[in-house]
């Protein structure tokens, strides 16, 4: 399917959000998931661990399939773009490197699946400040260094779309400060970030909007505001809407 | 911000380039590469006495296989290359995240799993036709140096490069299949220099040496240990269906399988 072009839909038109998760499900882990990301915004999918976060994060990426529903990048299923790279940039587990190959080699292949040019390589190891490592093997990375060049591989294609599954995890304050300003400063340039944690209060001072997710389910969805309104904090209204609060 | 993808068909070519460029990356497809080019060839120094002794006693049923039965252990070559180019995608990343690999990655950037097991493959035979063709002239041309033996048959090389392309196929549907390197490496390695399974059924049965490990040497040897000839054509296309067969087999698994 050409993504420019749906016959039953008629020319392409720009959809209001990028990212689309519609009614998505798979026996025992998610029931009828909806939400969007909108572009200009952080949003924050938050809940704790096993609730859904990556299998909803996973499915977005066409790695996994739902048993219902769908989940669509500017209208259309991951799997759809010719040139994935340029339209989303995704970050999960781990750096996506094989660990005998170095952060260079790893992004080179990368780029020329999408035909992307060469020079692209450098120009994010600058962004995520690994040039000096370039040609350090992936498996001699530490766990932060790991997580940035998985960062400079969602780059890649300078994509309007962000997608990343606990970026923060194994990040020093420091990294963990500078990632909150990089994704600020990627939904200032209009890009559509969507990023899973379960560190609320992380996600407080980088999320603009916020989507809660607990045993499969969203619980709460809405601006920060919206979503804390009658509680304390975000963490608060996370622990209550949760139902981890102590009674 | 919206998209700059364009519209147009989906990238084949770079996908080939990008799986070609990830193949060369590994340390351990430059294992299969050197391996494959310089045994061949060193086995025909280390053979040739022996080979001499038993041309001029008449004990070789036919002279113009000699050159080319040295090639069988730079196919090791060939069945590291199909081995890592899959098993490399199921590594663990590391000890900080060892469910993560590259297979994500790799998905990540060619999503339709169709489309990027076509360009792999494409990639490995790419590869592992340079290093067959290349490995069998050389072997067949030292061996004319050192051996009297009939010149160099361009045909029987191209038969011996096909067959190349065929094993380095063949592993690689293999370890898709199970997903493991050391299994397919294991199988195939102690098959083909420890004690041959085919060949001992051969035994047994003539038909055991269609065998898809075994036939495809009919492809470039005109005598055979086993007894049992099949024209070079058939066993040509009984090697490729056991290939598209396993292919099939292994692209319906991992089409299906979770990342």
């Amino acid at each position: 399917m050409d993504p420019w072009f749906d016959a039953a839909r008629g020319p392409f038109r720009l959809t209001p959000h990028m990212i689309a998760i519609d009614g998505v499900s798979r026996p025992g882990i998610l029931h009828d998931v909806s939400f969007e990301a909108h572009p200009g915004r952080v949003t924050g999918f938050l809940g704790p661990n096993g609730a859904g976060k990556t299998s909803t994060v996973r499915i977005l990426l066409g790695l996994d399939r739902p048993a219902q529903g769908k989940a669509t990048i500017f209208g259309f299923p991951y799997a759809s773009w010719p040139r994935p790279l340029t339209v989303v940039g995704a970050l999960l587990d781990g750096s996506g490197a094989h660990r005998a190959r170095s952060a260079r080699s790893h992004l080179r292949w990368m780029a020329a699946s999408n035909g992307l040019p060469r020079s692209r390589v450098d120009e994010v190891l600058e962004i995520v400040g690994l040039t000096g490592d370039a040609r350090k093997r992936a498996g001699r990375f530490s766990l932060g260094m790991g997580r940035r060049l998985g960062l400079a591989a969602a780059l890649l294609g300078d994509p309007p779309a962000l997608v990343l599954d606990e970026p923060l995890n194994g990040l020093d304050p420091a990294g963990i400060r500078w990632m909150r300003t990089f994704l600020r400063q990627c939904a200032a340039e209009g890009r559509t970030v969507l990023l899973s944690s379960h560190l609320m209060t992380e996600l407080s001072s980088t999320a603009d909007d916020v989507v809660v997710i607990s045993n499969g389910r969203v619980v709460a969805r809405g601006t920060v505001a919206e979503v804390t309104a009658g509680h304390d904090t975000l963490e608060d209204a996370f622990l209550a809407l949760t139902g981890a609060a102590p009674r | 911000m919206i998209p700059v993808s364009v519209p147009g068909p989906r990238p084949l070519q770079s996908m080939v380039g990008a799986e070609v460029r990830k193949l060369l990356g590994l340390p351990t497809a430059w294992v299969g590469l050197t391996l494959g080019l310089i045994a061949a060839p060193l086995l025909v120094f280390v053979n040739a006495p022996a080979l001499r002794r038993a041309i001029e006693s008449g004990q070789i049923p036919d002279v113009s296989d000699v050159g080319y039965e040295n090639l069988g252990i730079g196919l090791l070559g060939a069945l590291i290359l199909g081995v890592v180019a899959v098993s490399s995608e199921y590594t663990s990343a590391g000890d900080d995240s060892p469910g993560a690999h590259q297979l994500t990655a790799t998905l990540l950037a060619m999503p339709r799993r169709g489309q990027m097991l076509t360009a792999k493959a494409a990639a490995l035979v790419l590869v592992a036709a340079v290093q067959g063709a290349l490995t069998a002239t050389a072997t067949v041309l030292l061996t004319r140096t050192v051996l009297p033996v009939p010149p160099i048959s361009p045909s029987r090389v191209a038969a011996a490069t096909l067959y190349w392309c065929l094993l380095a196929l063949l592993a690689y549907a293999v370890t898709l299949i199970f997903r493991n390197g050391i299994i397919t490496l294991t199988v195939f390695i102690v098959n083909s220099s420890v004690v041959s399974v085919s060949y001992l059924l051969t035994k047994l049965t003539p038909w055991a040496a269609y065998l898809p490990d075994i036939v495809g040497a009919h492809m470039f040897l005109r005598s055979h240990p086993s007894d049992v000839a099949i024209p070079p054509v058939t066993a040509g296309v009984v090697m490729a269906a056991w290939v598209a067969a396993l292919l099939t087999v292994a692209a319906y698994l991992f089409r299906r399988r979770p990342a």
